[in-house]
């Protein structure tokens, strides 16, 4: 017992978090009693003792995980070691692995995909809930509090602890494969920034047990609801602090991996898209999200230390609040998107068996829409009652975004004319999918981005068709077209492809079925957020909750998919899809550390048809392949940095 | 699973990676780190901007408030020096010098330790708190986060300085990056602290 708790693991953890927690409330006490206040502070928006015990734990936590033992003999001047040669910190040996603080890139995808997915569905049946009692008029199930808690947390959750981080893990799990690299630049890095995740899971959901509630502002926690809140809204900006940070680590993490760890000879116009995707997702997370960490801090501190950043009466702006949130927020939604688009690229192109119709214009749109999504934000304020002169610009540059956007919309189609196609493979019915819902999307986002149409339905389910459009018909659908794309590579096994098509058509029957009638009722004024309505949206609601139900029973079925055949699918090879990238030239699920041999790389990732073109050469130098190319050493390194 | 089981070997460790680019993984991340840092103070920047331009009426800062320009300026000066020194260790293992380099580092600290010594006293007894108006709100903002990445490069540079004492850093190309990764993200805070305190006290 004693032994398991001096071990890094998740007892040690359990232990530090609870020994985080009391250093915390014991510091903010013993300070409180020295400066002579009362020794707890319990009014709303207070707790100062709760709020600093809940980050101490959380680094308690981390602490007994192990997380930082490596960085504290380094710190105290002792021998370290790196932590590939740590045996029992590097790759799974068993299941329980998974549980431990690792620091493999593989083991830390499959940690960031079972950890996100697990979000998803509690987020997704805090929707049920909602659509239950959205069935009908009136209220049914839940009282307009805690529905207001409930959108908040869901939103919260599938945007911060889902989306952006299963990109992240997703892209943990096959990117240093693709680019031919042992494992991620800073592995412990890469570790740490996973186990961040789960505390800020742990902190939205954890925060329905707050006294007075859930945090209610919505997950964006507008000033001066959110200065004013009880004590669920701390929840909120902490966990939006840590899922931050995590992102940013990663982001980091990857941007350095990109930059100095490719094989020889892969150049940045060799990279596979879902690589592009990557390196453009994590320029805008690297400097984007400190924008919402600042915000968030802000709120904290007007919260509990009274400062007046939103405070209008002592001279504070509450609508900075706004400005700063959607300086992140707007980028946001490419980091929620981009990754997709990767994958999409690459399921499209595989399973069609073409090669990418304009790649370099492929790549070139990523860094246009990432560039152009920094002058946008204020898209989102058209009727907030910001200067006036700033919503014409704000116009032209989003529907200018459309262009890059269509480029991409295009080049898929393009890739696809001519190609043979057949609906068997649910990754590729994912991505067609993708592209009808996330056209939608896009279209009713440019309706938006015009101011008349906007203040016609801001704060309407316009809006909520819109955003469901681009985050569940594009965000989600890539999701699911990367998880069954990977699913072989991943668990060396074959899912039941039967059951994934039943999957997709479900869910897509279940999405449109959702989220179309929306635009109209949001046309016609139902606003959104709102647990009751007025008795004329009665019908359309009940037929939108019964297609909602179907949509969240589809989810059943992918779940009960992937559990099963991890554990007893058949075995499904190497190279199921016949893809060219290079993870797929390792076996399933790859080696320990990946490769014996760094690979070299002759040629571009998706030459299909092309008779000869090669991708990548695994193992020691064959006689025909000195002559193919020369590897491009050191001069590679020299592309966007 | 058994997959996995077979391939695991412990004879053999990761092949070295193919190092892609001239600049290395450490300095790379600090400096996309000092980015994303940079950002961060841009929110409290942004802050800033609304709460004087746009929130504010009135002179700024707003009667009553008096800051005590001189004496941070000498602060700043101290701030700056610091600079100099942690270049001067750099360089000195560089050459091999180790004493020149525990002289540098050992100066650096202390001088980062003065600098935050005196902000606390300015904070101590400068007659308004982070509650009185949009002015005290945005002062401490600013500069009590700056004073966060003081304490952290601090921190920073407290390991540096142990590891320099116990002779961990040589001449040899990769053998001192302790000394300059903490020392770039140094020059940082350096620089950051030139633009906070001209936004707050000077313009
Ligand atoms: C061509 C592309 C797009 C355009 C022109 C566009 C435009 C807009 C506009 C103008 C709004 C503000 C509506 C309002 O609140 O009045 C909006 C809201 C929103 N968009 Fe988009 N959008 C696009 C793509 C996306 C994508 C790709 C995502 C995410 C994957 C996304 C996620 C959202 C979200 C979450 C909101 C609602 C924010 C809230 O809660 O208020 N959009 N979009
Ligand atoms: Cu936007």
């Amino acid at each position: 017992m004693v032994a398991a708790l001096k071990r890094p693991g998740l007892g040690r953890a359990a232990l530090g978090g609870l020994l985080g927690f009391g250093f915390g409330y014991g510091l903010v006490v013993v300070l409180r009693l020295i400066s002579g206040l009362p020794a707890t502070q319990t009014a709303q928006t207070g707790y100062p003792q709760l709020i600093v015990g809940m980050i101490t734990a959380a680094f308690g936590f981390l602490i007994g995980l192990g997380a930082f033992d490596y960085w504290f003999r380094w710190a105290a001047g002792a021998p370290t070691y790196p932590a590939e040669l740590e045996h029992k910190a590097h790759g799974a040996h068993s299941w329980r692995d998974y549980f431990k603080f690792n620091t493999d890139h593989k083991v830390i995808g499959i940690q960031y995909i079972c950890t996100t997915f697990v979000f998803f569905f509690i987020g997704g049946a805090m929707a049920m809930i909602m659509r239950t009692e959205l069935a009908q008029p009136g209220t049914q199930i839940v009282e307009p509090g805690t529905f207001n808690s409930l959108f908040s947390a869901h939103a919260a959750i599938m945007i911060f602890v889902f989306v952006i981080p299963v990109f992240a893990g997703i892209a943990n799990y096959v990117l240093p494969l693709m680019i031919g690299a042992p494992d991620m630049a800073f592995p412990r890095l890469n570790a740490l920034s996973f186990w961040m995740l789960p505390i800020a899971g742990l902190l939205f959901v954890g925060s329905f047990l707050a006294p007075g509630g859930g945090f209610d502002a919505g997950w964006t926690g507008y000033a001066p609801l959110s200065t004013g809140a009880p004590l669920g809204q701390s929840f909120f900006n902490l966990g939006v602090q840590f899922a931050g940070a995590s992102s940013v680590a990663t982001a980091l993490n990857f941007l350095v991996t990109i930059i100095t760890m490719r094989a020889p000879g892969m150049n940045f116009w060799r990279l596979p898209l879902l690589v592009w995707a990557n390196l453009s997702t994590s320029l805008l997370v690297v400097a984007a999200t400190p924008f919402i960490a600042g915000v968030q801090f802000m709120v904290l501190f007007d919260r509990l230390l009274h400062t007046n950043f939103f405070q209008e009466l002592n001279g504070g702006d509450v609508l900075s609040y706004q400005h700063i949130f959607w300086f992140y927020s707007h980028p946001a939604v490419y980091i929620m998107m981009l990754p997709g688009f990767g994958i999409v690229s690459e399921v499209i192109s595989t399973h069609a068996r073409k090669p990418i119709f304009g790649y370099r214009l492929m790549a070139l749109a990523l860094i246009g829409i990432i560039v152009l999504s920094y002058t946008v934000w204020a898209h989102h304020m058209f009727v907030s009652g910001m200067f006036a002169w700033l919503r014409i610009p704000m116009m032209i540059t989003t529907l200018l975004i459309a262009v890059p956007t269509g480029i991409k919309i295009f080049s898929w189609l393009a890739t696809l004319f001519g190609s043979k196609l057949h609906l068997r493979s649910t990754a590729m019915l994912f991505a067609l999918g993708f592209i009808v819902t996330f056209t939608i999307g896009g279209i009713s986002g440019v309706m938006l981005g015009m101011v008349p149409i906007d203040i016609h339905v801001s704060d309407t389910y316009f809006i909520v068709a819109h955003i469901h459009f681009v985050l569940f018909g594009g965000s989600v659908f890539t999701i699911f077209a990367g998880i069954y794309h990977w699913f072989p590579k991943m668990t060396g096994r074959m899912y039941d492809e039967r059951l994934g098509r039943v999957h997709f058509w479900l869910t897509l029957v279940g999405m449109l079925g959702t989220f179309v009638p929306m635009h109209w009722i949001g046309m016609e004024g139902m606003p959104r957020r709102v647990a009751d309505y007025s008795a004329q949206f009665g019908d359309w609601n009940l037929l939108i909750s019964c297609f909602s139900f179907l949509l969240g029973a589809a989810q059943l079925i992918f779940l009960y998919n992937m559990i099963v055949s991890w554990k007893w699918g058949p075995l499904a090879g190497d190279n199921p899809w016949r893809a060219r990238t290079i993870e797929w030239l390792v076996s399933s699920p790859p080696p320990i550390f990946n490769f014996d041999q760094i690979p070299r790389v002759v040629g571009g990732p998706y030459e299909y048809g092309v008779p000869g073109a090669r991708h990548a050469i695994l193992g020691p130098a064959e006689a025909e392949v000195g002559a193919a190319e020369p590897a491009v050493a050191g001069s590679a390194g020299t592309g966007p940095t | 699973m058994e997959a996995h089981a077979a391939t695991v070997e412990h004879a053999h460790g990761p092949p070295e990676a193919h190092q892609s680019s001239r600049i290395d993984r450490q300095t790379l991340g600090i400096l996309l780190f000092i980015v994303s840092e940079v950002m961060l103070f841009g929110a409290f920047f942004a802050s800033y901007f609304f709460l004087r331009v746009v929130a504010n009426v009135g002179p700024w800062p707003p009667e009553g408030f008096d800051l005590p320009t001189a004496v941070a300026g000498v602060n700043t000066a101290i701030l700056i020096s610091s600079s100099f020194t942690v270049h001067y260790a750099l360089v000195s293992i560089q050459r091999g010098n180790r004493r020149g380099l525990i002289a540098g580092l050992g100066a650096t600290w202390l001088l980062g330790f003065t600098f935050l010594f005196i902000q606390f006293n300015e904070y101590v007894h400068i007659g308004f708190s982070a509650r009185n108006g949009a002015f005290g709100t945005i002062f401490y903002g600013l500069t009590g986060l700056h004073g966060a990445h003081v304490t952290v490069g601090l921190i920073l540079l407290a390991m540096a300085n142990i590891r320099a004492w116990r002779g961990h850093f040589t001449s040899e190309p990769k053998k001192h990056l302790g000394v300059e990764v903490p020392g770039i993200y140094w020059h940082f805070v350096d620089v950051m602290w030139i633009i906070v305190f001209t936004t707050v006290y000077i313009l």
